[in-house]
Order: C-alpha cells, then sequence, then structure tokens
C-alpha cells in the first residue's frame, strides 16, 4: 500500500480508539468506534485475495451490528437518564444491551465465533492489529460501565468463553486461529474481574498485549502460519525456538513467568469476594489453553522436528530484523517479581 | 539464606562465561561449595526454627531436604556428562542452566515461608523439568510424559492456589512462622472438607499418591538421568515437605478425611511393590519402587503422631539419597548398552565388580537394611501405623518382604550369574561413576552414625 495512504489509515484507527476512550459523550464514543472500524477494513484487506474479502465482510458485519447495539442502548440510557454524559448506566436494559454489544466487539462467548475466521483470512500484521489493538476501545468502555454491568451475563460470558478458547484451540494447526482462540479465553479471564476490581482487567490487558504482540512478532520473524512452519524455525533461527518456548509458557500462565501474575491475582480477587467455585473452575480450564500451547512448543523448540532436506537450507536465506522485540520478551515473562507495583494502574 | 541462594543464581552466568573445557569443572565444583555451605544449616541449636528474614527459614525439617537438593546438583552435573558430551556447547550450557534454575526454585522453595511464596515455586519447578524431560530425553514417548507430568501436577496444585488465598482471607497472613502460632480447629462443614481436599490433592498428586501415580512412571523414564535424579530425589519430597507444612492446619478434618487416602496409600504400596517384580525395565522398577517408598511417607504424614512424622522425613532423606543412586546406577547400565532391560545385561559383577559393590550397597539400602537411615525411617512409619490401628502391620510387613524381594531380584538379574556374551566388550567403570556412587553412598551411611539431624521436628 502507498505508505501515505497507510499513514493516513493507520492514524484513522489510532484515533478512533483514543476517540473511543477519551470521550464522555456516548455519541462520540459511537463515532469513534465507527471510525475505527471503517479505517481497519483496508488494514484487513491488506492482501487482496477473496479470503481477506470475506473476513473483512465478517468483520465489518459483526462489528457493525455491535455498534448498532450500542446505539440503541445509549438510546436507551438517553431515554432514562436524560443525558448524554459516560458515568453509570441508568437503566438494567440498556445496560444489558450494552454489555453485549461490547461483548459481540470482543469476541465473547457466545459472539465468538467471527474471531477465528477474521484472524485466519487476513495477514499476521493485520491479524496482531486486530486482536491487540482492537480490543482496547471495547474494553476501555466496559471499565467505565462497570459499576454497572449486570453481573450474571458479564461472568456466564467469561466462563463460557474461558471454555470456548480452550475447547476451540485443541484441534487446530494454524497459528492465527490458535492466537484467536487464545485471545477469546483470555477475554474471558478479563471480564471475568471486570465487576470485582477492574484495575486486574486493564493489568489482565496489558499482559495479554505484551503477550501476543509478542507471539506475533515471533511468527512474522519466521514468516509462519501453520504449526508445520513453526516448526522449521530451529533450522533457520534456533534462538527464536526458545523465545516461543517461553512466551507460549508464559501464555499458558506458568509461574513464575509474567503471564501467571493476571491469573493470580484474578483468583485472589474472586476468592477475595467468596466465589471459590468460580476461579476453581476458571483456572482448571484454562489448562486447556496450556495444552496446546504446550503442544506447539512440543513441535517447535523441545523436539527437532523432522523436516525435509530443502527446508534445512532455510538460514541461507537473510531474516528480518524485528525492533522492540527484546524489550517485549523481557516483558512478557520475566515481570512477575514486579507484581507489587500494579498498584500505579489505580 | 542469601548465601546460598545468590552462588546457585550465579552458577548460570558461570556456565554461559566458561570456556568449552571448563563447563563441567567450575559448575561441579562451584555446586559442591554451596553444598558445603548449606551444611552448616544443619546446626538447629533449639527447639524452633531458624528464621534469617521475613521471606526465608529453614527448621529441622527443611534443613535436611535443603542439604539434599544442594548435595545433588553437583552429582547431576557429574552424571550427566557422558550422555551430553557429544552435544554443541550451546546445548550443554543450557542443560546446566536448566539445573542451575530448578536448584535456585527448589531451594527458594525448602526455605519459603509465605505459603503462597512456596505455591509459587512448586509451580515453577516444573518449567525447567518439563524442558529437561522433553528436549534431551531419549525416547518419543517423553513427549507424552512430560504432558503427563505437566498436567497431573498442574490439575492437583490449582486448587491448592485457590485455598490458600482462601485460607489467606480467612487468617490474615499466610506466612508460616505466624501460623503456627494461630492454629486453630477448622470448624466443620462441607466447604472446609473442600479446602482440605484442596489442599491435599496437590500433594498426593506430587508425591504420587498410588491412584495418582500416572505420571511418575513415565516421567523418571522418560527423563535423562539428572531429570530422573531430581525427580526421584527432590521433586517428589516437595510433595511431603508441603503435606507436612500444610496438616498442621487443617485439624480435626484430618481424623476423618485421611481415611480413604489412608487405604488407598496402604493398598497401593503393596501394589505397586508387586508391580515391581514384574518389571522388565529397570528405570521403571526403580520408578515403581519410588511410589512405594512414598506410599509409606503418605501413610505416617496423615496419621500424624511425632514418630510417624520422624519416620516421614527419615524416609523422606533416605529414599531420595537411595533412589538417585539406584537411577545413576541404571543410568551406567544404559550408557553402555542403550537398553533399558534388565536381562539385556546380565552378570556384570563378573565385568565390574567394583559397580557391583555400588549396586550390592544400594539395594540393601533400598531394601532397608539395618542399620541405615532406610530402616530408621521405615520402622518408625510401621510402629507408628501399628499404634494407629493394629491391622495394618500386616499389610506394611507384605510390603516389607516385597520390598526385599523386588530389590534382590534387582540385583541378582543384573549382576549375578553368567554374563550375556554381546557385553563382554563395554567400557570399564569411570572413576567418574564410581566417585558419584561413592558420594551418594558415603552420606547414606554416615547418617546412620547420627540420625538425630533427619529426624525433623519432632524429635
Amino acid at each position: 500500500m502507498n505508505p501515505l495512504i497507510l499513514t493516513i489509515i493507520l492514524m484513522t484507527v489510532f484515533l478512533g480508539t483514543m476517540i473511543v476512550m477519551a470521550s464522555s459523550h456516548w455519541l462520540m464514543i459511537w463515532i469513534g468506534f465507527e471510525m475505527n472500524l471503517l479505517a481497519i477494513i483496508p488494514i484487513l484487506m491488506k492482501k487482496y485475495n477473496p479470503r481477506a474479502m470475506e473476513a473483512s465482510t465478517k468483520y465489518f458485519l459483526t462489528q457493525a451490528t455491535a455498534s448498532m447495539l450500542l446505539m440503541m442502548a445509549i438510546i436507551i440510557n438517553l431515554m432514562h437518564s436524560g443525558q448524554w454524559t459516560i458515568t453509570k448506566v441508568f437503566n438494567p436494559t440498556a445496560s444489558i444491551i450494552m454489555t453485549l454489544a461490547l461483548a459481540m466487539k470482543l469476541g465473547l462467548t457466545p459472539f465468538h465465533f467471527w474471531v477465528p475466521e477474521v484472524t485466519q483470512g487476513i495477514s499476521l500484521t493485520s491479524g496482531l492489529i486486530l486482536l491487540t489493538w482492537q480490543k482496547l476501545a471495547p474494553m476501555s468502555i466496559l471499565y467505565q460501565i462497570s459499576p454497572s454491568i449486570n453481573l450474571n451475563i458479564l461472568l456466564t460470558m467469561a466462563v463460557l468463553s474461558i471454555l470456548v478458547g480452550g475447547w476451540g484451540g485443541l484441534n487446530q494447526t494454524q497459528l492465527r486461529k490458535i492466537m484467536a482462540y487464545s485471545s477469546i479465553a483470555h477475554m474471558g479471564w478479563m471480564t471475568a474481574i471486570l465487576v470485582y476490581n477492574p484495575t486486574l482487567t486493564m493489568l489482565n490487558m496489558l499482559i495479554y498485549i505484551m503477550m501476543t504482540l509478542t507471539m506475533f512478532m515471533l511468527f512474522i520473524h519466521s514468516s509462519s502460519t501453520t504449526t508445520l512452519s513453526l516448526s522449521h524455525t530451529w533450522n533457520k533461527a534456533p534462538l527464536i525456538t526458545t523465545l516461543i518456548l517461553i512466551t507460549l509458557l508464559s501464555m499458558g500462565g506458568l509461574p513464575p513467568l509474567s503471564g501467571f501474575m493476571p491469573k493470580w491475582m484474578i483468583i485472589q480477587e474472586l476468592t477475595k469476594n467468596s466465589s471459590i467455585i468460580l476461579p476453581t473452575l476458571m483456572a482448571i480450564m484454562a489448562l486447556l489453553n496450556l495444552y496446546f500451547y504446550t503442544r506447539l512448543t512440543y513441535s517447535t523448540s523441545l523436539t527437532m522436528f523432522p523436516s525435509t532436506n530443502n527446508m534445512k537450507m532455510k538460514w541461507q536465506f537473510e531474516t528480518k530484523q524485528i525492533t522492540l522485540l527484546p524489550p517485549l520478551i523481557i516483558a512478557s515473562s520475566l515481570l512477575l517479581p514486579l507484581t507489587p507495583m500494579l498498584s500505579i494502574l489505580d | 539464606m542469601l548465601k546460598i541462594i545468590i552462588p546457585t543464581i550465579m552458577l548460570m552466568p558461570l556456565t554461559w562465561l566458561s570456556k568449552k573445557n571448563m563447563i563441567w569443572i567450575n559448575t561441579t565444583t562451584y555446586s559442591l561449595l554451596i553444598s558445603l555451605i548449606s551444611l552448616s544449616l544443619l546446626n538447629q541449636p533449639n527447639n524452633n526454627s531458624l528464621n534469617f528474614s521475613l521471606m526465608f527459614f529453614s527448621d529441622p525439617l527443611s534443613a535436611p531436604l535443603l542439604v539434599l537438593t544442594t548435595w545433588l546438583l553437583p552429582l547431576m552435573l557429574m552424571a550427566s556428562q557422558h550422555h551430553l558430551s557429544k552435544e554443541p556447547l550451546i546445548r550443554k550450557k543450557l542443560y546446566i542452566t536448566m539445573l542451575a534454575m530448578l536448584q535456585t526454585f527448589l531451594i527458594m522453595t525448602f526455605t519459603a515461608t509465605e505459603l503462597i511464596s512456596f505455591f509459587f515455586l512448586f509451580e515453577a519447578t516444573l518449567v525447567p523439568t518439563l524442558i529437561i524431560i522433553t528436549r534431551w530425553g531419549n525416547q518419543t514417548e517423553r513427549l507424552n510424559a512430560g504432558l503427563y507430568f505437566l498436567f497431573y501436577t498442574l490439575v492437583g496444585s490449582l486448587p491448592l492456589l485457590v485455598a490458600l488465598i482462601s485460607i489467606q482471607n480467612l487468617t490474615g497472613s499466610l506466612n508460616f512462622l505466624l501460623i503456627q502460632y494461630w492454629n486453630q480447629a477448622l470448624p466443620d462443614s462441607w466447604s472446609n472438607i473442600f479446602l482440605w481436599l484442596a489442599c491435599m490433592m496437590a500433594f498426593m498428586v506430587k508425591m504420587p499418591m498410588y491412584g495418582l501415580h500416572l505420571w511418575l512412571p513415565k516421567a523418571h523414564v522418560e527423563a535423562p538421568i539428572a531429570g530422573s535424579m531430581v525427580l526421584a530425589a527432590i521433586l517428589l519430597k516437595l510433595g511431603g515437605y508441603g503435606m507436612l507444612r500444610i496438616t498442621m492446619m487443617l485439624n480435626p478434618q484430618t481424623n476423618f478425611m485421611a481415611y480413604p487416602f489412608l487405604m488407598l496409600s496402604l493398598w497401593g504400596m503393596i501394589m505397586t511393590s508387586s508391580i515391581c517384580l514384574r518389571q522388565t525395565d529397570l528405570k521403571s522398577l526403580i520408578a515403581y519402587s519410588s511410589v512405594s517408598h512414598m506410599a509409606l511417607v503418605i501413610v505416617a504424614v496423615l496419621i500424624q503422631t511425632p514418630w510417624s512424622y520422624m519416620g516421614a522425613t527419615a524416609l523422606m532423606i533416605a529414599h531420595g539419597l537411595t533412589s538417585s543412586m539406584l537411577f545413576c546406577l541404571a543410568n551406567s547400565n544404559y550408557e553402555r548398552t542403550h537398553s533399558r532391560t534388565m536381562i539385556l545385561a546380565r552378570g556384570l559383577q563378573t565385568l565390574l565388580p567394583l559397580m557391583a559393590a555400588w549396586w550390592l550397597l544400594a539395594s540393601l539400602t533400598n531394601l532397608a537394611l539395618p542399620p541405615s537411615i532406610n530402616l530408621i525411617g521405615e520402622l518408625f512409619v510401621v510402629m507408628s501405623s501399628f499404634s494407629w490401628s493394629n491391622i495394618t502391620i500386616i499389610l506394611m510387613g507384605a510390603n516389607i518382604t516385597i520390598t526385599a524381594l523386588y530389590s534382590l531380584y534387582m540385583l541378582i538379574t543384573t549382576q549375578r550369574g553368567k554374563y550375556t556374551h554381546h557385553i563382554n566388550s563395554i567400557k570399564p567403570s569411570f572413576t567418574r561413576e564410581n566417585a558419584l556412587m561413592a558420594l551418594h553412598m558415603t552420606p547414606l551411611l554416615l547418617l546412620s552414625l547420627n540420625p538425630k539431624i533427619i529426624l525433623g521436628f519432632t524429635y
């Protein structure tokens, strides 16, 4: 794409999310979502093939529906409260509709069906933006209306998302679909704690974005979109295999890596609020996620996966240089001792 | 405690910066020095624990386990030299780094005061062990073994996290030094029953208890020698140590909640000992023997009498040294014949008589011959379980007999009789291997002179 056009479109995406996060008027928030949606369609369509067209169409339709639901909730809120300021939502119906709309935007169950298909149809870089940046705007709205969200709906969606994210990823070999199901499960964790302690939602979002960013950058570095092609990295760049191992285990939530921190904090908050079965169930379900991450590490770093002889010569081609990767790796694996610092998120 | 932890962490830069011909020398020497430092912890002056800081402490239970952990690292490094000799330098350094990382986590686990910190490091030991088993094991089954190991332990221990947080909610602190003074009876309710279960299951899986032991034969057999050694000697004892610490808080539910687990362990020790008699794979035999010995420890911990705690602690230390030594002996066989089948390399006494002496000593301590500390452990457990219920003497006696049977079976099959003709060209024993066996056996024999230090905090 022409660099100038790309810059303008990326700035629009950025601006859309910023408008959503910074506004206090409900209409501006809706406008921000629409700007974001319209500007990201060309990014999803970077590779002009029918698969990407289908993915973009699906994304547009689901997000537009969600925006319309959001508009309806805003209008009902306006009707019952008479003002457009985003504080709490004044009507339970509006609150429920708004929660459902934002869940549709995030990809929570039962509105998760678009996430794997859209992520699979687009290129790795677009998938990166889709799974990290696009989650910021809906999550910030959920954070702001968190006092008035119906707990039952949100917790049901959260637990179902963790289940679906775990079970859905089990049969996948395509890396983008694996990351999509991982995103569904992590969104579930984030929304589970939203009503009790929204700061932890933000912490989880931060750690999740760092880990997903790292994973995608490692995938982009080795230009691999399937498990099979990822298993050739030991030929090209053996160090990448170690980094993939560390990041995947961190995503699975294994101590002492930093992916354990959000899970631990969330379990702690839920238990302190006297719900014991829920965090136990969530923690056990997160093990499903760990299973397919471990399977991925088995084919990538912990074995020298069998490959044909011409694959072994891949190191002869020049490798890409990825900026920002070392700090991201550190952030996604070694942040656990800094847990007491999460008081700065308040 | 930092005087032990920081040098262990610094073992990692030491390996990466050492020259090619110095990595083994450097790491083995420095880890031996660290174990010498840890020996000073065995001097527990009074009836209480030695508190080093708010975060680390050592008491008569954790000190011998700590010394065992630090003693085992140089032994693991010595044992791994042969099978890593053909690997590229970076992979050797990675292996040693994994071992050093595991060692750091283990030391911190045994000396942690906060129970959440203990849990955290308990889980953290899984990652280096998983990497050692799946990356450096030898057969394809190692992948499955790693999965079983990881998931069995995690499913058991995640409820423990929830239980620990809810206990912290109730009592205000999980600092172990405080809890032993606060201690009060848990009220009787369904949720406290689940709390008991949640706390204990993690350690039951780790020990392992008979019904949940499926990960152990897989993991022990598929792991490389250092992995097997650390698994058998230390990681199983993590479960025992955790159980000993946490049962303090779980009274009086233990009185009735312990019955199913006691039954499973009593039955399980007979079953796993009997399976040992039918094993063809040498490492698998030693793995099942570990399950059987640990079942004794579970019985001892659940009975909760002073003698049984003494027996449990002594048995843990003794079994750690014995089991690790048996794995080293099995590995010396494996490195020569590249097969774990027992009958493939028979009659080794004719060819390697000094190694046969080590085999004899290891088998004798495995079957708990007096006056070794294995006997002290088993005897205390048998006596305390007899006082708990007279009928258990039948099962315990049967277990001791079957243990003697399979230990001697293993000894006679590998050492005695006519040697198989295809092994008459094996390499003679290396000095390194003899040193390894001697370093295992010497503490074991010396401790029988002064078993007081390994008898734990109820002495």
